[in-house]
């Protein structure tokens, strides 16, 4: 449909301007250069990692419909119970802080900031002369999808706007954004939130590999900090989902360490 | 009062006053019987993208529940998830939901909602499990048969319901609709997304020639995105483009959102967790008679005669079904056995249909005389029945009468009571309607045609002669319709998206519920108006009655108490409803004076406990209502109940 073409262009053109002003910033036109001839034998090295996300998001893509009929009959349904749990932190949160100004800008870090960081460290991590970091990173993204699909299926619930706790401030005053979330997920699916899983992936990846690029750290972890308050003060996730994506992120970087050996031939 | 102590706890009293030599009697009967603890309520409702209003209320309840002393959960679901729950499953205890009449409606519509011979089926009639015998029963059946005032029957059947609470009345919405003007026209008579509402529409110039773009967006203009969204204006355009080369194939197309895909997946006319107010199915299956701004209209029937006190001779119109099959008095006979029983006689009981069921009681027997002409055996009830008996969807024999059968899944049986009627998706479906089905894709859009040999069509293009009669007795304004080729219904997010597909030019009207936060946009967008008009459709809370307390009138009425409808309408509506006590409020002439609401802002039967109007309930007085009604609490206030 057309407003979601609209807001997909607006992403991609977005995506393909800061990747490469962040790319000649961060990672300098000296590693960029390598990556000419470089590239392609260092994604055959990290080609098992990457046919493993790959699939993950393929049955993702195929699957979730179906996983979604099962969520809804069979799934545990906890939107009270999260509601009994926190309270009305969400709306309070917004009652306190929301401005239209705060709105724009967390309502841009939500779509916009976070595609970015999800892509940027692809580039980077792709330019180090060692896939060690890459393939890593490919896995723990995987874990994040897989397991975030489990329990999305697991676990029926329904985000605050939807309990009129807080309002949500991203579809009043962006509808057209809605086009392009409901295109990639469901409503239901709120816990665990994927968005502040996989930004405190890519941040503690940052705080990890601080030394390789030490300008991308801090505005890494600025930028998943912004993208896991927008979650809650947008109205579409719980601080459980929250806390629970952290823990998911986390645990998923641990994964991914103990998986992806360093001194594996390169 | 002591806190409640667990059965394990108490199980291990026992055991120590058994080995102390205690006395074994008393302890016997103290461990004996069951324990109490704290009420426990779970309220369903559709979430906010569904139903911005029902999940106000919902919280509303829960927070005065909650301040009572009564431990109160909502529970989200998905709107075919939460109807299958309650009106298939029965297993809830409270819901939120609209009673699904779109327009104000026949005093007879409370016969299927309440009446106690429908409490052990399953579907939209009786819900509650509610069962009062010698009054709303009684009530029920004299005003079906008082004749010609039923008015005394239906102001006592009303005091009986607003006293009883099976369901508590919130108020009826006014029926928000977002249009543009620019394609089609005449909007606003009456509600425009109803059946009578969509035939009425007219094209405009620009819907017949190719000027019909595919929005006036302005792009960056309508986004408040700034800066980052200064690519969509050219995005919008690239889009506008591609819709404009479809609007050139197509040139009437009539485009509606809604945030409901149950007309995506499902086009059963039977299937009650699918159906909102069943207004595409009712374009698809034709119906015997319509009712048009409170007269009725021969539809399917050219004509309808009462030949004795319980028989009903109807003759039909010359139809054909979707499929080029001749529609006959069979059909019509075949449709009132069906929907009685859905086994046709094959199972060991009935099996009724979940929808029309009020409706399909009234006509015991139905038989072809020949091909033209139906005799239906009717209870010696009024005209009035008999005319809302005469509104079901009529059904192909030939479709239906295979879908008879117990439903089974890969050859296993999974309920003795249900037929693949119920649960067929109905693919394809076959009617008579002035639109046909064409495709859909699951929760994205389905697409409908209009039907060339409906008599509404043939009416117009006959001129004079005989073809001019194919439409005899049907308004003026219907002849010739629909005005569209193509009726296109998109599934969008959520209200807010709907009435922004509106403004973009997308979209000519909305379908679904529009909320508070929705309407402000729709002054915003130039192209786009609001019109509205009366509902029947109120919100409610259903209470399951099979289940205690809320068995108790006692506790209902003071459930009752704990809403603030003034408050609600002003809050969660703004303002864009009516509170209300009967459920026939939509139809103020049926409503007893002590009933209506008026001015006041309370409740007449059942007053807020609180400051009416403000939503601050008196926490105390609301406690005493339930003590009063012989409920206790802990010392904690927390309001006890035995455990089930």
């Amino acid at each position: 449909m057309s407003p979601f073409l609209s807001v997909l262009r607006s992403v991609v053109l977005w995506l393909c301007a800061s990747l490469f002003v962040a790319g000649i910033a961060i990672v300098r036109p000296k590693r960029l250069y390598g990556l000419w001839g470089n590239a392609v034998p260092r994604l055959r090295d990290a080609r098992r990692e990457l046919l493993a996300l790959g699939v993950v998001l393929l049955v993702s893509a195929v699957g979730r419909g179906s996983l979604q009929t099962i969520s809804e009959l069979f799934g545990l349904r906890l939107t009270g119970f999260i509601w009994a749990l926190e309270g009305n932190f969400v709306a309070w949160l917004q009652q306190a802080f929301a401005t239209p100004e705060l709105t724009m800008y967390f309502s841009s870090v939500y779509v916009y900031g976070y595609a970015f960081l999800l892509a940027f460290p692809f580039l980077a991590y792709l330019a180090l002369p060692k896939t060690t970091t890459l393939r890593r990173l490919l896995v723990a993204y995987a874990f994040n999808y897989a397991i975030g699909l489990a329990l999305y299926t697991a676990v029926f619930a329904h985000g605050p706007r939807n309990l009129n706790v807080g309002t949500s401030l991203l579809y009043t005053h962006n509808p057209e954004f809605s086009a392009l979330t409901s295109a990639v997920n469901e409503t239901t699916n709120v816990f665990p939130s994927l968005h502040t899983s996989l930004s405190v992936t890519v941040a503690a990846f940052a705080v990890l590999t601080r030394e390789e690029y030490p300008l991308w750290t801090p505005l890494a972890v600025w930028l998943a900090g912004s993208v896991v308050i927008a979650t809650m003060y947008l109205g579409i996730h719980w601080l459980t989902d929250v806390i629970g994506g952290t823990v998911l992120a986390l645990g998923c970087v641990y994964l991914s360490y103990r998986i992806v050996d360093p001194d594996e031939a390169a | 009062m002591t806190r409640p102590i667990s059965r394990r706890r108490a199980l291990a009293g026992f055991g120590a006053v058994a080995a102390s030599g205690g006395c074994l009697g008393r302890s016997r009967n103290l461990a004996g019987r069951g324990t109490t603890s704290q009420l426990t309520l779970q309220i369903d409702a559709v979430p906010a993208d569904r139903d911005p209003n029902a999940i106000r209320i919902a919280r509303h309840l829960a927070e005065n529940l909650k301040t009572v002393g009564i431990d109160a959960r909502i529970n989200t679901l998905d709107r075919t998830t939460l109807w299958r729950k309650v009106l298939i499953n029965q297993n809830f205890d409270a819901y939120v939901g609209q009673f699904l009449e779109p327009k104000p409606f026949d005093p007879d519509a409370m016969y299927a909602l309440t009446h106690s011979r429908f409490a052990p089926e399953v579907g939209r009639q009786n819900p509650f499990g509610f069962a009062d015998l010698n009054g709303v029963d009684e009530e029920l059946e004299r005003q079906r048969r008082a004749e010609p005032d039923r008015r005394e029957a239906v102001a006592d059947l009303q005091r009986s319901l607003t006293e009883l609470q099976p369901f508590t009345v919130v108020a009826f919405p006014d029926p928000l609709t977002a249009i543009r003007e620019e394609r089609f026209e005449g909007w606003s008579q009456g509600q425009p997304l109803t059946v009578s509402g969509l035939l009425s529409l007219d094209r405009t110039d620009a819907a017949d020639g190719s000027t019909g773009g595919g929005g006036s967006a302005d792009g960056g203009g309508s986004t408040d995105g700034g800066e980052f969204l200064d690519d969509g204006g050219n995005a919008t355009a690239a889009a506008e483009e591609l819709f404009a080369g479809d609007d050139a194939e197509a040139s009437a197309t009539l485009r509606l959102v809604t945030t409901d895909s149950g007309i995506t997946e499902n086009w059963n006319p039977i299937a009650a967790e699918y159906r909102r107010q069943g207004t595409f199915t009712s374009l698809l299956y034709d119906r015997l008679v319509v009712i048009d701004s409170g007269d009725v209209v021969p539809w399917l029937a050219t004509d309808w005669e009462r030949v004795g006190p319980e028989t009903v001779e109807v003759s039909l119109r010359d139809a054909t079904w979707h499929d080029g099959e001749p529609l006959t008095a069979d059909d019509v006979a075949f449709t009132y056995e069906f929907l009685r029983d859905t086994s046709m006689g094959s199972m060991e009981t009935p099996v009724p249909t979940p929808r029309f069921r009020g409706r399909s009681s009234v006509v015991e027997s139905a038989l072809a005389v020949d091909d033209r002409t139906v005799r239906l055996g009717v209870e010696n009830v009024n005209r009035a029945v008999v005319v809302r008996a005469l509104r079901v969807p009529i059904l192909p024999a030939h479709v239906w009468s295979d879908r008879t059968e117990a439903a089974t899944i890969a050859g296993f049986e999974f309920d003795a009571e249900t037929t693949e009627a119920l649960v067929s998706p109905n693919e394809d479906p076959v009617g008579s309607g002035p639109i046909r089905f064409v495709e859909a894709t699951a929760e994205e859009s389905a697409v409908f045609e209009r039907n060339p040999d409906h008599f509404l069509v043939r009416a117009e293009t006959g001129g004079d002669g005989a073809s001019a009669d194919a439409a005899a007795g049907v308004p003026e304004r219907f002849r010739g319709k629909p005005a569209f080729d193509r009726l296109e219904v998109g599934v969008v997010p959520s209200d807010i998206a709907a009435v922004q597909m509106v403004g973009d030019g997308f979209a000519d009207a909305t379908v679904s519920t529009l909320g508070p936060d929705a309407i402000p946009r729709i002054g915003r967008e130039a192209d786009a108006r609001l019109v509205t008009g009366r509902s029947g459709a109120f919100y409610h809370v259903g209470y399951n009655v099979r289940r205690a307390p809320l068995s108790n009138p006692r506790f209902r009425g003071v459930l009752a108490s704990l809403i603030d409808k003034e408050s609600l309408v002003e809050e969660a509506f703004d303002g864009y409803a009516e509170p209300a006590s009967s459920p026939l409020a939509a139809s103020p002439s049926w409503v007893p004076d002590g009933l209506r609401w008026d001015e006041r802002s309370v409740d007449p039967v059942h007053p807020f406990a609180g400051d009416a109007g403000t939503g601050s309930l008196d926490a105390e007085r609301a406690r005493d209502l339930l003590r009063d009604a012989g409920y206790r609490f802990d010392d904690e206030g927390r309001l006890l109940a035995r455990q089930q």
